[in-house]
């Protein structure tokens, strides 16, 4: 690896998502359209490319297929790169056997030749399902003044909110003491983001010794950092305090939308100097007729709107027939409402279909979510 | 030389007087139109959708907002490891100094020449950019191969009425072949029974090799003629076969034209027409954020680009990207081209208003139909007084 890329990023994309339901059926989570004209990864992807990392690893298992064209080459976010590149890694069989993956530590076990390919001096290992602008530079310079082997991005949370995470407890100097899963009764505010840069080859032994010595280190939350801890690696937890959300689950992803219902959210989406760059289709402008009515809502290329839109986020291609509304609503790429309809807290997926005058509802505590080429009420000739 | 292969030569040496100021740095070809592109993207986007691989772009001056544009070609699939785009800047003789044009005597159509010979296509399809229109390329090439006629040149059929100064027109016989295409104007040229003229495109098919010879005849000749020109001298020559195209069609020739044609895509059937057809329009890749509608919005039968931020009220208009209307701003019967910015309160009707130009508050920006009011590039506009059509 050359000194403009000392540290290789990987990206975790392999998960089913099961917590999304319907919308990871038939892809994967990081593949999930979010904000109108991106796809969950687009942030990690951008953030790496922004950060002036060239070489990304994409570790993929679960549906693959729509996140592989989605990535491509990786040009659409100028990773396409003379010196490095992005590789998507799939599981291959080999002699040793199938190298389908069980946890986070487990793929990069699985994907260690690719690694050792790039001879990286740091690696950074990130998830694919985060909303967020982050410069990793900055977490490597970090990492390197602490003369860190492990550096974990960590993010301030609400007492409530910590027992959902993994919790870092660290002394004065943010060195790492404890990590505590999921705990009753918190001592830190400080919850793992799933974002580590790690000394490759203190990593690399740990995890060769553990798999040849059936002591598997499947995991990075469960086994990596308690073993690191138990080792007295120097761990330090790297603070984050921009905006970040997981969109794991249909209410999250729901929320974030909506709180990206503006140029000026949180995200700063329109800050051209860390721009999320995504797979741009060439499609016509969008054309809004003249009995529509649209408040508080984006809405890009391609859409074609006769009806209301009040605080929702219209996708690539969506239609909106005469009469309908779409109120509090996120609809994924390619999806069409016809006439009178109702769409009211909903995540509608790509290439639905919503017969005219059918009516999805649901509520703030309980999103409704239309699938992916899903058909609602349309009536059988 | 492979089967069926073709070339293109896109040609922006038009005229472009009648189109100041929004012709004044740049050429028709990069003119912006219908919300995201270019005039170029039809033609180009031809090219693309008939599998064409080669391309050649002849630019009357440096051609700065062509390569800004067209880049690698790579949005066009114009950068495969066959073929290409290849730009040559330049070429607009009413702009080259006498002692140059000296030198260009029995050279000017070698770039031209070279091109079509390294592209080692069996085919060259010409076209301008000032006709918008979405034809099918492969069609005019089957139809080429099925007729006797060393030349295919393509028209629209359109009520005599509607001419206008840049219209040219075929004249057919009674087995449809074109013996010549002159200006409406002339006197010899009458409308069929129907009332109907068969209106020049300007898109030319022929074999490589005849038009090589085209080329070098004339540079034998010495002539420094445009290369528009040479294709009618050819027609009058050879006799064409005429290709009729029946899609949606407009002309750009001067800002009443440019206007019109803005306002027609704003019908639904035009815009599906041109837009949404099997073959699809092309153009540079932007990454843009989702366009904002605030609750004061009131947006009504009007085309948006995305990036924008829209508070004001609009209708029946053409809003490229990256656009900001301000509260209580009134846009109506207009097309506010990409990163303009209209300011709180002011009224715009029957305007065109080019790129990067700022509207102050409060201020009345007023054309007609027949005269848009036309505010050029990078303007800045703060004050009732500097409203002044250009």
């Amino acid at each position: 690896m050359n000194e403009n890329n000392e540290m290789l990023a990987i990206i975790l994309a392999g998960g089913q998502g099961s917590r999304l339901g319907k919308l990871t059926k038939s892809t994967a989570k990081p593949a999930i359209p979010f904000g109108g004209r991106y796809r969950i990864i687009d942030f990690t992807l951008s953030n790496c490319a922004n950060s002036g990392i060239n070489t990304v690893g994409v570790i993929t298992q679960y549906q693959p297929l729509e996140l592989n064209a989605h990535i491509g080459n990786g040009s659409s976010w100028g990773l396409d790169d003379q010196m490095g590149g992005v590789t998507v890694l799939q599981p291959f069989s080999s002699t040793e056997g199938e190298k389908f993956f069980e946890g986070t530590a487990h793929a990069i076990y699985q994907n260690i030749e690719y690694i050792d390919q790039q001879n990286p001096k740091y690696l950074l290992v990130l998830s694919g399902d985060h909303i967020y602008k982050m410069d990793y530079e900055a977490m490597l310079d970090y990492h390197k003044a602490k003369k860190a082997s492990l550096t974990v991005g960590v993010i301030p949370v609400s007492p409530e909110e910590a027992k959902r995470f993994g919790m870092m407890n660290t002394d004065e100097t943010d060195r790492i003491i404890e990590f505590e899963e999921k705990p009753e009764h918190p001592k830190s505010n400080k919850a793992s983001m799933g974002i580590y840069i790690f000394n490759w080859a203190t990593l690399r032994n740990y995890l060769v010794n553990s798999f040849s010595t059936n002591n598997e280190l499947e995991d990075f939350g469960k086994n990596v950092i308690p073993m690191y801890l138990a080792n007295n690696e120097s761990a330090y937890a790297y603070s984050f305090d921009g905006y970040w959300r997981d969109v794991g689950t249909i209410q999250s992803l729901w929320q974030a939308n909506m709180e990206f219902l503006s140029p000026y959210n949180s995200l700063n989406i329109g800050d051209h100097n860390w721009r999320i760059n995504s797979k741009a289709q060439v499609l016509p402008p969008m054309y809004l007729t003249s009995t529509s009515n649209i408040n508080n809502s984006m809405i890009v290329d391609s859409c074609y709107v006769a009806g209301e839109v009040d605080h929702s986020i219209l996708s690539q291609r969506v239609s909106i027939g005469a009469g309908s509304k779409v109120v509090d609503s996120m609809i994924m790429p390619g999806a069409t409402i016809g006439k009178n309809a109702v769409v009211d807290h909903a995540l509608v997926g790509e290439e639905a279909v919503i017969g005219d005058d059918a009516v999805v509802k649901g509520t703030e505590d309980d999103i409704a979510v239309v699938g992916y080429g899903e058909v609602l009420g349309v009536k059988k000739s | 030389m492979k089967h069926n292969s073709v070339s293109a030569i896109i040609n922006l040496v038009e005229p472009w007087e009648q189109l100041e100021p929004l012709t004044t740095n740049r050429p028709v070809g990069t003119l912006p139109f219908g919300g995201r592109y270019r005039l170029i993207d039809f033609p180009l986007s031809s090219v693309t959708n008939a599998g064409i691989q080669n391309a050649m772009i002849i630019s009357p001056r440096s051609g700065r907002s062509v390569a800004d544009h067209l880049r690698s070609g790579n949005d066009w699939n114009l950068d495969t490891i066959r073929g290409g785009l290849f730009n040559f800047p330049y070429n607009d003789l009413s702009l080259i100094a006498p002692q140059k044009k000296e030198t260009l005597v029995h050279h000017y159509y070698d770039n031209t020449i070279l091109f079509l010979k390294r592209s080692n296509s069996e085919y060259t399809v010409i076209m301008g950019t000032r006709n918008i229109c979405n034809i099918d390329l492969r069609a005019l090439l089957r139809y080429h191969q099925e007729r006797d006629n060393p030349v295919t040149t393509v028209y629209k059929s359109i009520d005599a009425k509607d001419s206008d100064p840049d219209t040219t027109v075929l004249q057919l016989t009674d087995n449809g072949m074109a013996t010549a295409i002159l200006p409406a104007a002339s006197k010899n040229v009458v409308p069929n029974d129907n009332g109907k003229f068969a209106k020049s495109l300007n898109i030319y098919m022929m074999s490589t090799v005849d038009l090589i010879d085209i080329l070098k005849e004339a540079n034998e000749r010495g002539d420094l003629i445009s290369l528009e020109n040479l294709m009618l001298q050819a027609v009058m020559q050879h006799s064409a076969n005429a290709f009729e195209y029946t899609g949606y069609y407009a002309n750009i020739h001067d800002i009443e034209s440019y206007y019109d044609s803005s306002m027609s895509i704003l019908e639904e059937d035009n815009f599906r027409s041109l837009f949404y057809s099997q073959r699809r329009i092309y153009t540079k890749v932007k990454n843009e954020i989702p366009t904002f509608f605030a609750k004061s919005s009131h947006v009504k039968g009007s085309l948006c680009g995305t990036g924008g931020y829209i508070e004001g009220k609009i209708d029946h208009s053409v809003i490229f990207r990256n656009v900001f209307i301000n509260r209580k701003s009134q846009i109506k019967d207009s097309v506010i081209m990409q990163g303009t910015r209209i300011g709180a309160g002011t009224k715009v009707e029957n305007a065109i208003i080019d790129k990067n130009v700022v509207i102050g508050p409060n201020l009345q920006l007023k054309g007609t139909p027949e005269n848009p009011l036309v505010i050029g590039k990078g303007k800045r506009i703060f004050q009732q007084t500097e409203v002044s059509n250009e």
